[in-house]
């Protein structure tokens, strides 16, 4: 038997991690090392053009030389029914499903609620280690309290369609506060540069970064600007942002995660945890969880 | 749930032009509790077998209505073998006629479902194969 090719042992690598119950993770895939590959989130609500985005911002910056190889993870939710999932994100990625460096990941946020997956942490952290150029984050489809992506990636892009309408006054306090780069997403309906004028309205800066408005369209259009501006905060972030301050965001991101998957696996491994007065039922959870 | 974890891709390679039936059998999947990864119409074979290495799909499944299944099979099942991925199972749907279920099943295919079939049974076959 020859040995697997570096994309199948990748691909499994990442399985055998997002299968890896809290007490593999601590036991075998454990530290998480300091982040060394630019990683950029795509965050915004369902139907909003993230996939499609991400699809014509990965055939510009592989096909400019900004990088040779990108890995991207697009997560889509898993029903509350039965916990499978349609991931459909490829669907939208038709124009840089060929492109040699690149690869794709398709992720079910098994349950997570925070736009997010189960060990999401850990699978980044692989794909930094495979030593990918860039790695493009898809969150699922968000409201407007999402915001933990912004805590596992350097530069938060946020993508709201020209019809989003009032549930941007919703954001204001939220996900908008996170985002890096606004992305105005099908430009090219009525009603696009309205939106952008109005969330430029709201922006506030963050320290001397400002956050542009972008708008782009599914042909491409804009999608330069917004690679640019992608590098400008890079280069912003290098100067205002130390790296060890970025990681310990992640390490305390990923603490709270593993508590919260741990806290999950007991109450769904004994249904009787839950049982009893509110104060009986989590004194137990928490010496069950060793904590407290 | 049966099917829990269970990564499965389900693909329309060739130029068929809808892809109903391809969308019925990846929602009772995922009802079964599978994570489904679909591809939209009109993949070739390299394609799809460079989704399903990449995804680390457990099966792949392809919805084929053009007639040109055997040609199709064949191709992704090379595919797959040169990629070291044969053992990810591989089943075909769509309009096959009965007399080319025993040459699909030789060149490699785990299971053929017709649309005559109940998706009940479809979906119990897929669950006792991968288990």
């Amino acid at each position: 038997m020859t040995a697997p090719r570096p994309r199948r042992r990748i691909s499994r690598e990442l399985t055998r991690i997002a299968n890896a119950p809290v007490d593999s993770v601590l036991a075998e895939i454990g530290d998480s090392a300091p982040a060394s590959r630019p990683r950029i989130g795509v965050t915004g609500p369902p139907g909003a053009g993230k996939s499609t985005l991400i699809n014509t911002l990965a055939a510009h910056r592989i096909g400019a030389n900004l990088c040779d190889t990108m890995a991207v993870l697009a997560i889509d939710p898993s029903s509350p029914v039965s916990g499978g999932s349609i991931l459909g994100d490829r669907i939208r990625m038709d124009r840089i499903a060929d492109l040699p460096g690149l690869f794709i990941r398709s992720l079910s946020s098994r349950g997570a609620r925070n736009g997010l997956c189960d060990n999401i942490v850990d699978l980044l952290v692989a794909l930094e280690r495979h030593a990918f150029d860039e790695i493009v984050l898809e969150t699922v489809g968000t409201g407007q309290s999402e915001v933990e992506v912004a805590e596992l990636v350097d530069t938060t892009v946020l993508i709201v369609p020209p019809d989003a309408g009032d549930s941007v006054q919703t954001m204001k306090s939220g996900i908008l506060e996170v985002a890096d780069i606004i992305a105005v997403t099908k430009a090219d309906m009525p009603g696009a540069a309205r939106m952008a004028a109005d969330i430029g309205t709201i922006l506030r800066a963050r320290g001397d970064w400002m956050p542009p408005v972008v708008e782009t369209r599914g042909d491409g259009t804009g999608v330069p600007r917004l690679s640019d501006e992608i590098d400008r905060h890079r280069a912003w972030l290098a100067e205002a942002r130390p790296h060890a301050v970025s990681n310990a965001r992640r390490r305390r991101y990923h603490l709270r995660a593993l508590i919260a998957r741990q806290a999950e696996e007991a109450l769904s491994g004994d249904r009787h945890l839950a049982e009893g007065a509110l104060a009986d039922a989590y004194e137990k959870l928490t010496r069950k969880l060793g904590v407290g | 749930m049966p099917l829990d974890k269970k990564r499965i891709l389900i693909a329309k390679p060739g130029l068929d032009g809808h892809d109903v039936g391809a969308k019925v059998i990846a929602l009772a999947l995922r009802d079964a509790g599978a994570e489904v990864i679909y591809t939209g119409l009109r993949r070739s074979p390299e394609h799809i077998v460079r989704i399903a290495v990449d995804e680390d799909v457990d099966m792949v499944g392809l919805s084929i209505l053009s007639g040109s299944h055997k040609e199709l099979v064949a191709d992704v099942v090379s595919r797959l073998e040169s990629e070291d991925a044969g053992d990810i199972k591989l089943f075909v749907g769509g309009t096959i006629p009965d007399e080319d279920h025993a040459d699909l099943r030789d060149a490699g295919v785990s299971g053929v479902f017709t649309s005559e079939m109940k998706i009940e049974t479809v979906i119990a076959e897929i669950e006792r194969q991968l288990s």
